[in-house]
């Protein structure tokens, strides 16, 4: 760990743009928090459903080949061979019982065990290709939600999820049985902070459909799960009503059985955002590839309940309506252009809506506050190492 | 390619540079006026990664006419004021056709599309891919798309799209 200096101010809702644009911030980043104490959802096991079925992913750098191995048990391994570091696959998906390296050779099992290799007997006296397997980071998984620590100290998983279980659980559809319906990849030009920090208070002013939807929102419960700051908002279902602009209403209906979970978000420390949100249940992958940009994968799952009808319903409802060109998301997509370049400027981002006291922190807040993002930013903040000034 | 018929093909060539010229001037009806006024007419803009592994999201899913009405609702009117602009540049190339019965025809091109955000004015690629038309063809010999779907090659778009591809 590098000492870095950053003087945070002394009220709880103010953070310094600096944090958002400094490199020296972000390499510190990616040692202390990406190959830190933290779980990173990389993948949901509905994405690899049979035997064989892999897929890559780089967590903050970091090549990473998440498979479920002929017997069907899902395990991940470092991207990367175990002779010489070759990257060992370059597809970012696909199916396979046994993974060659091209550059000498070896040739991997699907449990990541080093099966073969030509003309050993050239290699070390007493070379033992069982010493050998592909390196494995350690890895859990929730209701189907594989997370990957880099780091041994990390506390066990539902200890990190804490008060979030539920509502993730619940946001996995109650019992995490998903169907993958597929994916949408964008890069931001932006932080990766500013990325998470899209917060609550923004749906009904900066997004105009929900206006000319009629669509009432705002209702619900938003709370912080843990110490890190995990954000979870649970809200019952608020469909729209009224007279709509669209021709084509079942882009905003809700197909689903129980209205009371209509809605779920939760935001994992520190780049995760999941949602249900009426008959869309949507897992955003993100990892950062630099200061300035993140790199965020939109997987989108039906329930391997559904029938036809509605697998359909999910595919067009997910397809138009949260992504980076979704009917009510893609002004956040340009938001966080548009903050970045802000955060180049002198002083702190101030949050208002929902801050009772400046110098308390709070664990409960309503659907539009945008105090809910503090707790995290204090958790930063301590992870970090940054001195909260006393004046 | 048939060599015969070179004025369908011209046709063809007409209707495609058409399109671009709609989305290139941020036209959402001239762009709707491409398609043919039935129900069925579609646009779906996806990754080739996607559809080579069978899953059919995509980031625009226009499955019917009333959907491609509401994507020019959305551009002009919901979205109006709240993003950074961007100008594109489509390029273009019929690479096949052929004719399916009396009023259908399928055909492929391949594009190109640049964009250059207004603020930053730094010209880059937004997408590479391939269209995969199926074109209708009235009594009077006219062509309108009755479906496309701009299938990408760019898995990762480099921003959010708020025009179609
Ligand atoms: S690096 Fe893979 S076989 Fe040598
Ligand atoms: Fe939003």
């Amino acid at each position: 760990m590098t000492e870095i200096n950053l003087s945070w101010p002394k009220n709880y809702n103010e953070v310094p743009k600096e944090a958002f644009v400094r490199k020296d911030i972000y390499a510190e980043e990616v040692k202390r928090i990406f190959h830190g104490t933290e779980w990173h959802p990389v993948a949901h096991e509905s994405e690899l459903p049979n035997p064989g079925d892999f897929k890559t992913f780089r967590l903050a750098g970091v090549p990473l080949l998440i498979g479920r191995d002929v017997e069907g048990v899902v395990r991940v391994f470092y991207n990367a061979c175990s002779h010489r570091g070759n990257q060992l696959e370059t597809a970012i998906m696909g199916n396979k019982t046994e993974f060659e390296c091209p550059y000498h050779r070896w040739l991997f099992d699907s449990k990541g065990d080093l099966v073969g290799c030509p003309n050993p007997r050239e290699f070390l006296p007493g070379f033992n290709k069982a010493d050998y397997p592909l390196a494995q980071p350690r890895f859990d998984i929730y209701f189907g939600l594989i997370f990957v620590t880099l780091s041994a100290e990390t506390e066990p998983l539902l200890e990190y999820l804490g008060d979030s279980q539920n509502c993730l659980r619940e946001l996995l559809a109650g019992d995490g049985r998903l169907k993958l319906l597929g994916y949408q990849k964008v890069r931001y030009d932006t932080n990766w902070k500013s990325y998470t920090d899209n917060d609550g208070y923004h749906a009904p002013l900066l997004h105009q459909a929900f206006k000319m939807l009629n669509w009432q929102g705002g209702k619900g419960r938003q709370y912080t799960a843990t110490h890190r700051g995990h954000i979870c908002f649970e809200s019952a279902l608020s469909v729209a009503t009224g007279p709509s602009v669209l021709k084509d209403k079942s882009l905003i209906e809700f197909k689903g059985q129980d209205p009371a979970v209509g809605s779920r978000i939760v935001s994992l420390f520190p780049t995760f955002v999941s949602t249900k949100h009426l008959d869309v249940i949507n897992l955003r992958f993100a990892t950062p590839i630099d200061a300035e940009t993140v790199e965020v994968h939109y997987a989108y799952f039906a329930h391997q309940d559904d029938d036809e009808d509605m697998v359909r319903h999910r595919l067009r409802q997910s397809s138009n309506l949260l992504g980076p060109c979704g009917l009510i998301s893609m002004e956040d997509a340009s938001v966080f252009h548009r903050i970045h370049i802000g955060n180049h400027t002198p002083g702190s981002a101030i949050f208002q809506k929902g801050v009772h006291d400046p110098l308390k922190l709070e664990s409960e807040f309503l659907q539009n506050d945008e105090s809910g993002n503090l707790p995290r930013w204090e958790y930063y903040r301590s992870v970090m190492g940054f001195e909260r000034a006393t004046v | 390619m048939m060599q015969t018929d070179t004025s369908l093909e011209a046709a063809l060539n007409a209707l495609l540079l058409a399109d671009a010229h709609a989305l290139d001037s941020k036209d959402m009806p001239g762009w709707l006026g491409n398609y043919a006024d039935e129900e069925a007419a579609a646009y779906y803009c996806r990754s080739a990664e996607n559809s080579e592994h069978g899953l059919a999201l995509g980031f625009m899913y226009d499955d019917c006419r009333a959907r491609l009405e509401d994507r020019v609702t959305f551009v002009n009117d919901i979205w109006a004021g709240t993003f950074q602009d961007y100008r594109t540049r489509h390029f273009v190339q019929l690479t096949s056709f052929n004719r399916v019965d009396a009023t259908t025809l399928e055909m492929r091109s391949n594009f190109s599309v640049f964009m250059t955000p207004k603020d930053s004015g730094i010209t880059q690629v937004l997408a590479a891919g391939q269209y995969l038309d199926t074109v209708r063809q009235d009594k009077n010999g006219e062509l309108k798309l009755l479906s496309r779907r701009a299938e990408l090659d760019t898995s990762v778009l480099p921003r959010y799209l708020v025009y179609p591809i």
